[in-house]
Order: C-alpha cells, then structure tokens, then sequence
C-alpha cells in the first residue's frame, strides 16, 4: 500500500523514518510501517487527518490546527531574524 | 456512497473523539458568522469526515463508535452523515427534520458530485441545501421507489 499525504505530513514521517534506522537496535521497520505509526499517532493529536484525493484515493494531510501553528513558527521565526539585523 | 479499499491503518478512539471535536468547532465558527454561507463549512467538513469512512469501508462501524462516545443510543443501524451530525451540531440548533435534509443532501453529494468540485459549489449548482434533498428523494430515497414499484 502506498501512503499518499501532503507536503508536511512527508516531512514529518520522513524524518521519523530515518531517527528509527539511526536506533539501530537490529529491528528494521519498513517505512510503510513507520509512516503508518506516525500518521495514527499524529492523527490521535489531531494534526492529521485522512481524505479522499481528487483521484478518490484516501490521502492525508496535516489539520488546519497544525498548519496554523506551523506558520506562527515561521512568523515568528521571520521576526526573529529581523530583529537580528 | 459504495465502500471501497480497506485501510491498514487503523483508527484509534481518540482519532475518532479528535475527528468530532474538530467538527464541532467547525459547528461553533457557523454559530459565530454573520455569512449565510458559513453553513458550507461545516456541511463540508462532515462530507469529508463521512466519505473518507465509506472510502475504507467502515462508514457505518465508526458512525457507531462515534455514537457511542458521545452516550447516543442507536437501536438501527445509523445512516452515518445523520450519526456524524447528531455528534457535533447543536441538538437545540439542529432538530430531527433538519439534521435528516442535510444528511439527505449529503448523500445526493456523495452520490452525484465530482471529487474535485467543492461541496458548496455543487450544492449551489444543485438550486441549495433545499433542492438537493428534494433531489436526492426523487433521485435515490422514497421518490425512486415509488417509481420502480
């Protein structure tokens, strides 16, 4: 099965991909596995959610909520470096 | 709506308990517009919720887990965009007759409408909320049995 989600989602999973091959504890999950473990965890919290692409596939994306509080991030990181020079 | 491709990811209670909570903001930002149009929102929302279900084939099964977490009896098996609506929209704002059209409407959607077209367009395309359940009845519900019999 392939997980289809959007750009943040594949950001986030990916980056879990790689921390658990850097455990390195002799179990490899395969990164469907871990994508899948993500999204539900991400999905209990609320930033993710399931839906039905254009294609009529079920996709995923990030919540409102979360996208909201990633831009406040990037907002803030802006000013940040304003303030810097 | 026809179920369809099982999903292998699961989804957790609280996944389900998020998913309402998330409509039910949604219900409160209409309580709050002043725009005769904020209704879309939410319809729109609940339309996602329900059809993605149907998509993994357990519109019905999490219809009744949300039920359940929200202490609603269901004797019947539940018609999952009522089931999804009873959740999360004011029982005191939305009675029984209201709560059937817009399930009706959302089925007519379901049923007719293009993936890439968003719900509001459709349903004004349609004539409104009120049409489309009208449709729906001619089309699907007691109208078209009528008429096979």
């Amino acid at each position: 099965m392939k997980i289809l989600m959007d750009k943040i989602l594949r950001e986030i999973a990916d980056q879990a991909y790689y921390a658990s091959r850097l455990r390195r504890n002799g179990v490899q999950p395969t990164r469907d596995r871990v994508f899948a473990e993500v999204l539900a965890e991400l999905e209990g919290n609320g930033d993710a959610m399931r839906f039905v692409n254009a294609e009529g596939r079920v996709a995923w994306k990030a919540t409102p909520r979360l996208r909201d509080y990633l831009k406040d991030l990037e907002l803030e990181a802006e000013e940040d470096l304003e303030d810097e020079f | 709506m026809h179920d369809g491709e099982p999903t292998t990811i699961p989804l957790s209670t609280e996944a389900v308990r998020v998913n309402l909570l998330r409509l039910e903001r949604e219900w409160e930002m209409v309580q709050e517009s002043r725009d005769r149009d904020a209704i879309y929102g939410y319809l729109t929302a609940v339309f996602e919720l329900v059809v993605c279900w149907a998509q993994e084939g357990k519109a019905v099964q999490r219809a009744c887990r949300a039920l359940y977490l929200r202490r609603h009896n269901s004797e019947r098996e539940p018609e999952p965009f009522a089931a999804v609506i009873l959740c999360t929209a004011d029982r005191d704002k939305v009675d029984d007759r209201m709560r059937s059209k817009w399930s009706r409407v959302l089925r007519y959607a379901a049923e007719f409408k293009d993936l890439d077209e968003p719900l509001r367009d459709f349903i004004k395309r349609k004539g409104g909320i009120n049409k489309c359940a009208a449709r729906f009845a001619r089309r699907l519900g007691r109208g078209r049995q009528r008429r096979d019999n």
